[in-house]
């Protein structure tokens, strides 16, 4: 979806950000890096990280980016949960973008690729 | 008692979330298909156990996770079948199979009780998830009402991708008519239809969450919201690479 609202809006990403790119983060995306690193911080539940990565992300954003970030990322701790607690597969593996941001992210060594051989 | 009023956080919370997070707790804690409020309230709590859990640190770290045998933290009110699928679906999601799922059915927690469970785990660690992010308390939960489960199950849900059964893209109908509409759904939208109502759950906590169904389909910024779709985008795709997530 990232790669798609960037094409949209006629904005150059690059996707690397994904795997934890901070350069590649700030590229076309306004506070980009520290989303990121909050995103990370999320995920990853390290307090200490997490403390840090909130308040850099504060400190250049403001409070409504830090609160919609975090409502954003405690969204996608449950999707992917949701996905892997009944094995959904991809909707669809032959999408010329989806094809793409696989081969690009490398999404294959993740186990749960097997869900939609 | 009034839960989520957010009058001691340090930031602002929009009114959206305080709402969504409201009405989840109101449907928590009464019964639902297959459990009664008494359980889906120990569903929940064990789901805060389980991030706290030092067995599960121990076997996300193991070769094989259906090998090592120990016992879970915390004081559980729920059987050991259904403890250890909530400790699973936070701690080791990625490594839930189709034989971990058919053994439960085995051991009688059903697929139906199964999809309950774990809408419920995944929408009280999403909402607790927040709360952390923020440095804020998490919320106690509401006291248990009265009352039996439904036990309904959508006539048209079946076996066919995936661990347990779905409606199909064309089964929105009857009952189930306001899921989705003209047959445009996606599959972790189908993923929890063998209970409706954790579907129904689900979209109304993830349209303050992240979007809504009608957000999703537009790229452009969403009124409310601080975030530009690819500032959304950025946040969501890392948190999904760091849970390994491919769907």
């Amino acid at each position: 979806m990232l790669r798609v609202s960037a094409k949209t809006n006629s904005i150059d990403i690059d996707l690397s950000a994904i795997n934890g790119d901070a350069g590649a983060a700030a590229m076309g995306i306004e506070f980009g890096e520290q989303l990121m690193k909050f995103a990370e911080s999320v995920a990853t539940r390290n307090a200490e990280d997490l403390k840090i990565a909130r308040d850099e992300l504060l400190e250049v954003a403001g409070e409504l980016v830090l609160v919609d970030a975090a409502a954003v990322a405690a969204n996608f701790q449950r999707m992917v949960r949701i996905a892997d607690s009944v094995g959904i597969p991809v909707d669809n593996m032959d999408g010329d973008i989806g094809k793409q941001v696989r081969e690009e992210l490398k999404l294959s060594r993740f186990v749960t690729a097997k869900n939609s051989e | 008692m009034s839960y989520f009023q957010y009058k001691d956080s340090p930031y602002t919370i929009r009114d959206d979330l305080g709402t969504a997070y409201r009405g989840f707790w109101s449907q928590l804690a009464r019964p639902g298909s297959w459990w009664a409020g008494e359980q889906r309230i120990a569903i929940a709590q064990e789901t805060r156990n389980a991030v706290e859990c030092e067995f599960c640190v121990q076997r996300k770290a193991a070769l094989s996770p259906y090998g090592l045998q120990g016992e879970h933290d915390g004081d559980s009110k729920l059987d050991n079948i259904a403890t250890d699928a909530v400790h699973r679906i936070i701690t080791d999601q990625s490594r839930i199979t189709q034989a971990y799922i058919d053994d439960l059915a085995q051991q009688g927690l059903s697929n139906e009780a199964y999809v309950e469970l774990s809408g419920i785990v995944v929408a009280v660690f999403s909402i607790d998830e927040f709360h952390r992010a923020l440095g804020i308390n998490l919320e106690t939960f509401p006291d248990a009402e009265p009352g039996e489960p439904s036990h309904y199950r959508p006539d048209k849900a079946v076996a066919g991708i995936g661990f347990v059964p779905m409606l199909p893209p064309d089964a929105a109908t009857g009952n189930e008519s306001d899921l989705w509409h003209n047959e445009q759904t996606a599959n972790v939208l189908r993923a929890l239809t063998l209970v409706p109502d954790a579907l129904r759950d689900w979209m109304k906590i993830g349209a303050a969450q992240y979007l809504t169904m009608e957000g999703m389909a537009s790229m452009s910024q969403q009124e409310g919201r601080a975030l530009n779709r690819m500032q959304i985008e950025l946040v969501a795709g890392r948190v999904s690479a760091i849970n390994e997530c491919f769907y």
